[in-house]
């Protein structure tokens, strides 16, 4: 059996499809009709994709769809390591927000972001960071005045 | 009505109007660079600051801010990927691409140029419109709108790859977007649908988290692992020749400029389309006039035609989105319904009165819109030098800061911590997206013209039963709709008939 991103994102639109149409057949036709009338051709899509992807000739280079492409300049072993720190880093970066509220998450983020990821010297990172903060806090909360929920930490303890 | 155009003028030419409307744009194009807070948002903000404004002034004020966002937005569409604001995504396809190969100046000159000549359209077609604008927009019920609406879909079929399985993966990227569009309350019945229990989910998925991170995120990614600058390791452009270039290029595809603005107009004179999806429907239109397979290779990739459809669109539709607003009081646009809410302070009449009593204020919407433009283009182009100087910074230093921009500009959607997860979802979606080749924009596509499509299906289907389907512009929409699809594979028959699926 071929193995390709074709192959599991068919299988992803699949599972999406089947779970709408799973769902949407249980509710009244008004509210269904338009979920189903998508649904049902997605499903229909995804298998012939899946379909050609297994049994299917190899697909032609040319004709792509318009879209950007990643470089490949990197070899796959550093680039796979790259995309996982970097997906790790913006997880933080929301667990930050969560627990702590923007105006903390911001400098603690940026900071610790230049110093360990980007390897910014001492004086660098801590200039960088004040320079952000100092942005996010006079265009986000002072002239936009954005009202940023609480983290989860200072509601625990009550500030 | 010469003398109301003329009075127009001066009265936006009056030292307060003047320089109130220079305020509202030096706030538009502070917040037009920030991602997501766009247009719409800042005139919100900015509604409670013109009650003790003349109409003229407040007018200045307001469409001189909303104008100005509209053109900074696709800055950060292309020097950082990230669209400025939900109308400037498509910027992003082919904007970016190119401030990765060096040419941000050219990317960014061509962008405001169209622009500038977008909007100039626009104003122009307001102008020249409100005299016929009742019998036009009044042609179009449900049924119109819901073709129209159909017609955007159909762009799919030139923005997926045009073998078997682009097409396939095209669609059911367009159905895709549809799908995620039907998340939330259903507004004929008003039952839930999606919603998991969760009541953010209860409005529906925005269009900024969305749009965001399915951008955003993977040109961030990608540029953490090239490990260099956005334009990488290529010398620095010559910005003035690189901008000037970019100006040239406006005018030899002046035509399609000029097509792209009359889809803008368009699609702004409709009510609820929304400036997104004139976005998208003038990059449609701009890949479908790509001589052959060879030269429509370069779009997504850094077509400089892919830059100039976009921007002309974005801000032709300024225009024809106030022509509803205007006669009808029914707003084309989101931000075009605030703009209501500020016609209401000014006890203002959104109606005839409009194109009658009031035809120099009317008029005067006109002129701030030409001015406005023209000054912001100016100033961007002032200020190019150091922006796309950008582009040459080191990707580690740049990275965290356009990814506090980017989860900022999704909080603003709602409020809500929940907007980081959506954008983070989306981002890990259209990551995986690019790395195997599904493409973005027919989601997009789906997802911003799936409520219009519902809406008005189930208001033609109410009100019309099916005879709806022999109204004759709707069959002439029908036609429309039959070539926009049938087009790409016509043109490239004998690429075709030669290989693929």
């Amino acid at each position: 059996m071929k193995y390709s991103g074709h192959v599991v994102f068919s299988l992803f639109l699949i599972a999406v499809a089947g779970y709408t149409i799973y769902t949407a057949s249980g509710w009244s036709f008004k509210t269904g009709f338009f979920p189903l009338a998508i649904a049902i051709p997605l499903m229909v899509m995804a298998l012939l994709h899946l379909a050609l992807e297994l049994f299917g000739a190899a697909e032609p280079a040319e004709n792509p769809a318009v879209d950007a492409e990643f470089s490949n300049d990197v070899l796959p072993a550093v680039a796979w390591r790259r995309v996982i720190a970097i997906f790790s880093w913006i997880a933080a970066f929301i667990v930050f927000v969560y627990l702590l509220s923007f105006p903390v998450a911001v400098p603690l983020f940026i900071f610790l972001f230049l110093k360990m990821q980007s390897k910014v010297s001492w004086p660098g990172s801590i200039a960088m960071t004040a320079v952000t903060w100092g942005f996010f806090y006079a265009v986000f909360e002072r002239l936009i005045h954005l009202r940023f929920e609480p983290g989860w930490v200072q509601t625990a303890l009550g500030l | 009505m010469f003398d109301a155009f003329i009075d127009g003028l001066f009265l936006v030419l009056q030292w307060k109007a003047f320089s109130l409307m220079l305020v509202g744009m030096s706030l538009g194009f502070c917040v037009g660079l920030l991602p997501g807070i766009g247009g719409a948002a800042t005139l919100a903000l900015m509604i409670p600051f013109v009650f003790k404004m003349s109409p003229v002034e407040a007018f200045a004020f307001l469409l001189g801010m909303h104008s100005v966002a509209a053109t900074t937005g696709d800055i950060t569409s292309i020097l950082f990927g990230v669209p400025g604001e939900g109308l400037s995504a498509a910027t992003v396809v082919d904007g970016y691409p190119m401030a990765k190969r060096g040419e941000a100046g050219r990317a960014l000159g061509a962008a405001l140029m169209s622009s500038l000549i977008g909007a100039l359209i626009g104003a122009a077609t307001l102008a020249l419109a409100i005299p016929i604008v009742r019998p036009l927009v009044l042609t179009f019920g449900s049924p119109e709108l819901f073709l129209l609406s159909m017609i955007g879909i159909a762009c799919i079929t030139s923005l997926s790859g045009l073998s078997l399985r682009g097409q396939i993966r095209g669609f059911a990227m367009g159905l895709l977007g549809l799908l995620l569009s039907t998340i939330g309350q259903e507004r004929q019945s008003g039952s839930l649908r999606f919603d998991m229990g969760l009541m953010y989910l209860w409005e529906g998925l925005d269009l900024v988290p969305v749009l965001v991170g399915i951008f955003a995120i993977p040109e961030l990614v990608d540029l953490a692992v090239r490990g260099t600058s956005i334009a990488g390791d290529r010398a620095t452009e010559n910005l003035r020749s690189g901008v000037i270039a970019g100006i040239k290029d406006t005018f030899r595809h002046f035509w399609l400029v000029v097509r792209c603005s009359m889809v803008g107009v368009f699609v702004g004179i409709m009510p609820g389309a929304g400036g997104g999806v004139a976005q998208w429907m003038a990059y449609a239109h701009a890949v479908q006039s790509a001589k052959d397979t060879k030269d429509r290779e370069g779009f997504g990739k850094g077509d400089i035609r892919g830059v100039l459809g976009p921007g002309a669109a974005n801000n032709s539709k300024e225009g024809g989105d106030l022509i509803p607003t205007i006669a009808f009081g029914v707003p084309g646009s989101g931000a075009m319904a605030i703009l209501l809410g500020a016609f209401m302070i000014m006890r203002l009449l959104p109606r005839p009165e409009m194109l009658s009593k009031h035809l120099a204020v009317t008029y005067s919407m006109v002129w701030t819109l030409v001015i406005a433009n023209i000054i912001s283009v100016i100033l961007s182009l002032a200020v190019l030098n150091q922006l796309a100087k950008v582009t040459h910074i080191r990707g580690g230093l740049i990275i965290p800061f356009v990814l506090l921009l980017v989860f900022v500009g999704s909080y603003t959607a709602n409020g809500q911590l929940a907007d980081l997860i959506v954008t983070f979802g989306f981002g890990v979606l259209g990551y995986f997206m690019v790395l195997w080749g599904w493409p973005r924009p027919p989601l997009v596509l789906g997802f911003v013209l799936g409520k219009l499509v519902e809406t008005y299906l189930f208001i033609s289907v109410s009100r019309y039963g099916f005879a709806w389907l022999l109204h004759p512009i709707v069959v002439l929409l029908i036609v429309i709709m039959i070539v926009v699809i049938v087009y790409p594979f016509v043109r490239e028959k004998p690429v075709l008939a030669g290989g693929g699926d």
